[in-house]
């Protein structure tokens, strides 16, 4: 089906676009500038993840997924987000850093994701270069 | 006039979007941004803000600390992931959150009740109504009700309660509390409009800030209903009803 709005810039259907649609309210450039800045902050939070982890750190783990979390969340990776949440919530226990069974898929999903954005990154800047 | 505000936030992305919110509205003059409390806090000792966006969990201190040590009583919405912080929020009388991420909706909503409670602060001021300057947005009922159960919005789903299972629901300032026997739940609603939705003989409100479920009553002492374990007060105002409708002998 013809999009009505061939202005409008569709998003990744990986991606959550109904919250995203409602997040950025067609303000591709914005949209942009928030996935630039996905880029930029996530390989820094994702140390603090992988430091915690290695060192068995569960308040740092903790902590490191939540500002995780947030990144996600505010790309419209609902999934991922709520990945972060039960890692999240798995780190308030005895259990070892190593044996969260979350961490594991987190790390697997974080580098799609990481694809994901970065693709959509390029299409939105032709998008608005050309509009 | 503009209210200013401050944003306490740690990660830049979320920060960015409250202060393209304010900008967007035109109501707000953000007057700083904080990556943790200690230094909101060394700004809040030269200078004041009306309201403060306030996430919870920042490294160093945890945002209810910065609530502890406020030295005056700013408009406070808290901003977090969980909505497990309501009850925090509540004990601090804080006046909403927004669970991130938000989008400029549900950042308007909660600034437009900040608009209506200044409002009703200063009712006999002259000065421009903020409720007539700030846009309306249409609002969808977290609570939709049914014969036997009913849905409510709480931790971004919609969740069924059989009407039969809840014991009694607490009104928590702008929040309400549904308590059942597996689990309590929080929902962003008023016993007011709660009591229009339940209809039946099975409610009834004995409190300002309670609804019970008659058929979870253990047994009544004085003022006090038991009720699965828990003591529910009941008010003057309502204790004859209360009388009516158990038809008490």
């Amino acid at each position: 089906m013809k999009d009505p709005n061939p202005d409008r810039f569709i998003f990744n259907e990986r991606l959550d676009r109904t919250f995203l649609d409602e997040l950025f309210e067609g303000d591709s450039v914005y949209a942009q500038v928030v996935f630039e800045d996905f880029l930029r902050d996530l390989p820094g939070y994702w140390k603090d993840v992988e430091t915690a982890h290695m060192n068995r750190d569960n308040n740092g783990l903790r902590t490191s997924v939540h500002k995780c979390k947030t990144l996600f969340g505010y790309v419209g990776f609902t999934d991922i987000q709520q990945l972060c949440q039960q890692l999240e919530d798995n780190c308030s226990g005895d259990q070892a850093a190593q044996e969260r069974p979350h961490y594991h898929l987190l790390l697997t999903r974080k580098d799609e994701a990481r694809q994901v954005i970065e693709n959509e990154f390029k299409r939105l800047k032709i998008f608005n270069t050309t509009c | 006039m503009k209210i200013s505000c401050i944003i306490v936030e740690d990660i830049q992305i979320a920060a960015d979007f409250l202060k393209k919110f304010c900008d967007k509205s035109g109501l707000i003059e953000v007057k700083g941004h904080f990556l943790n409390v200690a230094d909101a806090l060394d700004f809040l000792d030269k200078d004041q803000a009306d309201l403060i966006f306030l996430d919870v969990e920042m490294p160093g201190a945890s945002g209810f600390e910065l609530l502890d040590r406020l030295t005056y009583s700013p408009k406070i919405i808290l901003t977090t992931s969980k909505t497990e912080y309501a009850f925090d929020a509540f004990q601090y009388h804080v006046n909403d959150y927004l669970k991130k991420p938000f989008t400029y909706k549900r950042f308007l909503e909660a600034v437009q009740k900040i608009g209506n409670e200044t409002d009703q602060a200063s009712a006999s001021s002259s000065s421009t109504s903020t409720k007539a300057i700030l846009p309306t947005q249409p609002s969808q009922s977290p609570v939709q009700s049914d014969t036997d159960f009913l849905f409510i919005k709480s931790e971004d789903k919609l969740v069924k309660l059989v009407k039969d299972d809840i014991f009694f629901i607490e009104s928590m300032r702008d929040y309400v509390k549904f308590v059942t026997a597996g689990k309590s739940y929080i929902t962003y609603s008023t016993l007011k409009n709660l009591e229009e939705k339940l209809t039946g003989n099975s409610f009834l409100k004995v409190h300002r800030s309670y609804i019970i479920n008659i058929n979870k009553i253990d047994d009544i002492r004085g003022n006090t209903i038991y009720l699965q374990g828990n003591q529910i007060p009941v008010s003057k105002d309502h204790k004859e009803e209360l009388v009516r409708r158990l038809n008490i002998l």
